[in-house]
């Protein structure tokens, strides 16, 4: 009888695994032309216009940085927690906790200038963000609970605690009582380069991921953050305990989606309003992993699926696409992507059972 | 010299077909929800639906489109794309529409429910608060245990001074009335929705009305077998025994309206808010257990708004905690009630 | 509050609680076998627009809630498909699964908007619903709930009196034992995810054609991963899941009869409820559990043996 043998590599595939990946992606996007041709769209152009009006001109390229931007930082520090392991769903909650940090900053020190406003922000922010990425690390280490629920949990009390204050005590009362914050003064507000669209953000994006790139790679912390993930009776051999280590990754998280939020708040919106949670927590996610937790290929991926978002816009506007398509691409991509692993971590062979 | 002559009237018929023709216009819309809601978003596309039968026009519409930055991106989109007006319907867009009139001076930009002004956007609103005052009216006529429920959606001003316009008219004609409101936090939730709904059945409530845009409300007051008054448009086919009217938008007459005065070069930048009068807000038809004479007042009353010979709002309005915020002897002005921040007496419920 | 609302509110935890136990009982059936399938949110939503398109297409509800069912079983495989055999990390492939599931159901449901489908109404059990104080509770409700009320029980004694319940169980804390005995643990598996994504599903249904008859994108709200923490909370046992189910949906219930009692809470606030107390409920099962209630071999793949 033939049957399929299955065996772990012993060296990685190089090159192949890059050719595994295309085909997971090309896989997904077969699947995502026959969904639009369930709804009678046509599956060829909607592609291209998709691809086209993401990265085919000089708007769409800022737009896809201006995305970027909180994609990348909350991918960032999702990567850093699920190197060790460590489920951290949370960067959406981490995210809104950061833009209220920092959105309290500038409310109460407006009169400030931009020298010490936006990095007293950007200080409130981390803090935010580090406490809600502290609290499911301390429910994990000192009572084993399953920090995917609660980081999740959070994320749902966080947007709801958002829209308390915009609701209430933060309302903007030249805002006809509608829930938004008065808008952040001038010095509270991160400036765009030049006459484009892209914002300083930028800039705290390639120095939170050089920073990132260069301790996982060149320190001894960063190693043990990688041994740990793989094995956590290992990292009892190493200087941090797994527990800190723990710690460190979930602060660092909450810091880092923290650092977005306090961007979208006062980069895009110049204030803060519900609407500033857009899903890019969970798009981290996504992201994360997509790029295998690598800092650089987070940097790659977070822009394709910004141009992603972007270019969803134009399918929307053309073709009446419903806004959903976007979650579909995005959740079949990394299925697709899951299962292609298999066959850069396994050899199949032909076996003949006599 | 055949062929020229009649090269040359060929020309000039095209020419004056070309100065006949109205000059086409690419207008566009954008919805913070799906069409298909019954509710809010789907009023509005009925409203373009009128404006794409004239001639010379094509419309496109985004539905779903979340509140900030991504906002700003699709508004951006539609005026690179050569769009001539464009019209945001929720009022989270107002910022971004605001940034892109800025960078397009020569689009026609036209914001719903908000109040940021520039020389090429308008901001336009309807007074649903008589229709809102009308339907207490109902409301207040067919209740048996003078317990009104209302289940809204969040506390902004639009939403408030519904409920304030729904439990005066109540007031009106049975001054026994409460009104307890429910909030729900969110637009379109039919589950929640109908908790909601439920939980003020509970309490005694008999007639369930909402400032929701989904018809989960209606669906509860159904299946208790009591009355409910809709939102947005009719919602009577989903609850025929219970619905006794509701508060409605006819949005056509004003897109219409607006699109012909950008054709004509005639559109000016203003803050409309029209009423029952211009027909942007309407009444739907009473449901069959609504008794003649209590149909007969109500459409009295209409006609007095419409004529504008009705006070709504008319001082004094007590607020819950007993504070007078219309005086005696004056009607609220306008700035008054687009700011409107309190319950008024009879109202049982929370501000946020 | 008054005391005459007590019966009320514990009808409507009943009602609000059905879909989470659902599919929090699906979700146990699955972790027991081994997988950890956090795809819950996405196939509950599933199962809802399956369920809701086929009651609208047949006029049949019956057929709509089988086929919520059979949807979220199929939605449930690609999960297995991925993790089983595909060996990928069943925590990504199952928040993965969330995402195509939600968005899926998202898109294909926007045309139905605002469209009704025949559903199930309340009826009541005709002694059964005098009881005093039950039985206006647990016996006037619809069908759907009736249903769920035999789920308990069935998947209680599956697992501790049935050679495929014990079975499944032994694949869930010894594979490699279970596998040298001789079981399937692959086969066992498979039973798991697509049983227990057709629960999920059931639970879905209930959203669009009991709760009420209507569609929205996002009908679940999150009852998705509710359910995935009531599992730990049921330390992986039925019959406290439908405490932990009926909790749920008393405090969303609850919060809802506070406000219209005319409280002067803030509504955000109460409407955090349901979420600071899922956390409660963890913390509280990790403090009491031993700590060996989880399934030894939860979320771990099997590697192909040389």
């Amino acid at each position: 009888m033939i049957g399929l043998r299955v065996q772990k590599r012993r060296e990685p595939l190089g090159w192949g695994s890059f050719l595994v990946f295309l085909a997971a992606i090309v896989l997904s996007l077969a699947i995502c032309s026959l969904l639009l041709a369930i709804q009678g769209k046509p599956a060829l152009s909607a592609l291209s216009l998709l691809i086209k009006s993401a990265f085919f001109s000089v708007w769409a390229i800022e737009d896809c940085l201006v995305k970027s931007v909180p994609i990348f930082l909350c991918s960032l520090g999702v990567a850093i927690a699920f190197r060790l392991q460590v489920w951290n769903i949370g960067a959406e909650g981490q995210f809104a906790l950061g833009a209220v940090g920092a959105t309290w900053m500038a409310l109460t020190f407006p009169e400030l200038p931009w020298y010490a406003l936006l990095p007293a922000m950007l200080a409130m922010s981390s803090l935010a963000g580090g406490l809600w990425g502290l609290v499911p690390a301390l429910l994990k280490i000192r009572l084993r609970v399953n920090e995917i629920i609660v980081t999740l949990m959070l994320n749902y009390i966080a947007i709801l605690f958002l829209d308390y204050l915009v609701y209430g005590r933060w309302k903007d009362p030249a805002s006809f009582g509608f829930p938004m914050t008065p808008e952040f003064s001038a010095g509270g507000v991160v400036g765009t380069i030049g006459g484009s669209r892209i914002n300083w953000g930028i800039a705290v994006c390639i120095a939170a991921g050089l920073a990132m790139w260069i301790f996982l790679r060149f320190t001894r912390l960063g190693f043990e953050l990688k041994a740990g993930g793989e094995n956590p009776r290992a990292a009892r051999y190493a200087r941090l305990s797994y527990n800190g280590l723990v710690i460190l990754v979930m602060v660092l998280s909450g810091m880092l989606a923290g650092w977005a939020g306090f961007l979208e708040a006062s980069a895009n919106l110049n204030r803060l309003q519900s609407s500033i949670m857009a899903g890019y927590g969970y798009t981290a996610i996504v992201v994360a992993w997509l790029a295998r937790l690598n800092p650089l290929m987070i940097a790659l991926a977070a822009f394709l699926l910004a141009g992603l978002r972007v270019g969803l816009e134009a399918l929307q506007l053309d073709l009446q696409v419903p806004a959903a398509f976007g979650e579909i691409m995005e959740g079949l991509i990394l299925l697709t992507v899951l299962a292609g692993g298999f066959f850069t971590r396994y050899r199949l062979s032909l076996r003949s059972n006599p | 010299m055949r062929r020229l002559s009649i090269v040359i009237l060929s020309l000039v018929l095209c020419c004056s077909l070309a100065f006949a023709a109205p000059k086409e216009l690419k207008v566009g819309f954008i919805y913070v929800s799906p069409i298909g809601d019954a509710g809010w978003s789907y009023a509005h596309d009925q409203g373009r639906q009128a404006v794409a039968a004239l001639p010379g026009v094509t419309t496109s519409y985004v539905e779903a489109v979340s509140e900030g930055p991504d906002s700003e991106r699709v508004i951006l989109n539609m005026a690179r794309k050569g769009f001539n007006v464009i019209f945001a319907t929720s009022f989270g867009y107002m910022d971004s529409m605001l940034k892109v009139a800025k960078q397009f001076p020569d689009v026609v930009f036209e914001h719903c429910s908000g109040f940021k002004l520039a020389k090429n956007m308008g901001n336009y609103f309807g007074r649903m608060y008589q229709a809102r005052y009308l339907s207490g009216m109902v409301a207040g006529y067919m209740t048996k245990s003078n317990t009104l429920g209302y289940v809204a959606a969040f506390p902004i001003p639009e939403v408030i001074r519904g409920i304030n316009a729904f439990a005066l008219g109540a007031q009106a004609v049975n001054p026994k009335v409460e009104v307890r409101v429910v909030w729900t936090k969110t637009w379109y939730d039919p589950a929640t929705e109908k908790e909601a709904a439920k939980s003020l059945l509970d309490v005694g409530a008999d007639v369930i009305a909402q400032h929701q845009d989904s018809p989960g409300p209606q669906e509860a007051a159904q299946e208790k077998g009591v009355y409910s008054i809709g939102y947005n448009s009719d919602m009577s086919k989903f609850a025929p025994k219970a619905q006794l009217t509701a508060p409605i938008w006819n949005w056509g007459p004003f897109y219409v309206q607006t699109v012909e005065q950008v054709r004509n070069g005639t559109w000016k930048s203003a803050s409309i808010w029209w009423g029952m009068k211009e027909g942007i807000v309407d009444l739907a038809p009473f449901g069959p257990m609504v008794p003649e004479d209590v149909q007969q007042k109500v459409l009295a009353e209409k006609a007095a708004i419409i004529g504008g010979t009705a006070e709504l709002f008319a001082g004094p309005v007590t607020d819950q905690a007993g504070k007078v915020q219309v005086p005696a002897g004056r009607v609220a002005t306008d700035e008054e009630l687009l700011n409107m921040k309190y319950f008024v007496k009879g109202v049982i419920g929370t501000l946020e | 509050m008054n005391p005459d609302m007590l019966v009320p509110l514990l009808a409507a935890a009943v009602q609000s609680g059905t879909p989470i136990l659902f599919a929090t009982l699906g979700e146990i059936l699955t972790e027991r076998s081994g997988i950890l399938n956090l795809g819950v949110e996405g196939i509950m939503l599933m199962g809802a627009l399956a369920a809701f398109l086929t009651a609208k297409l047949t006029g049949s509800p019956v057929l709509g809630f089988l086929a919520g069912g059979l949807f979220g079983a199929a939605l449930a495989g690609v999960h297995g498909l991925v993790c089983l055999t595909f060996l990928g990390n069943q925590v990504v492939s199952g928040l993965a699964l969330t995402i195509l599931g939600t968005g899926l159901a998202n898109y294909l449901g926007t045309p139905y908007v605002g469209q009704e489908a025949p559903g199930f109404k309340a009826f009541a059990l005709p002694l059964l619903s005098k009881v005093p104080l039950l039985g206006p509770i647990l016996f006037n409700q619809d069908p759907l709930v009736y249903t769920s009320y035999l789920i308990p029980p069935l998947l209680w004694i599956f697992l501790h009196y049935t050679r495929w319940g014990l079975g499944l169980r032994a694949v869930g804390e010894y594979p490699d034992a279970a596998l040298s005995a001789g079981l399937r643990v692959k086969g066992y598996r498979w039973a798991g995810v697509l049983a227990g994504g057709w629960l999920m599903g059931f639970g879905g249904a209930y959203l669009s054609l009991a709760y009420t008859h209507l569609w929205t994108n996002g009908l679940s709200a999150g009852r998705g991963w509710i359910a995935v923490a009531l599992v730990i909370f049921a330390f992986w046992r039925p019959w406290r899941a439908v405490v932990g189910a009926y909790l749920f949906g008393g405090v969303m219930a609850f919060q809802f009869r506070l406000q219209a009692s005319g409280t002067h809470l803030p509504s955000s606030l109460l409407l955090m409820l349901p979420y600071a107390l899922t956390i409660g409920v963890l913390v509280f099962s990790s403090w009491k559990g031993k700590g060996n209630e989880a399934p030894a071999a939860l979320g771990i793949n099997i590697e192909p043996s040389e």
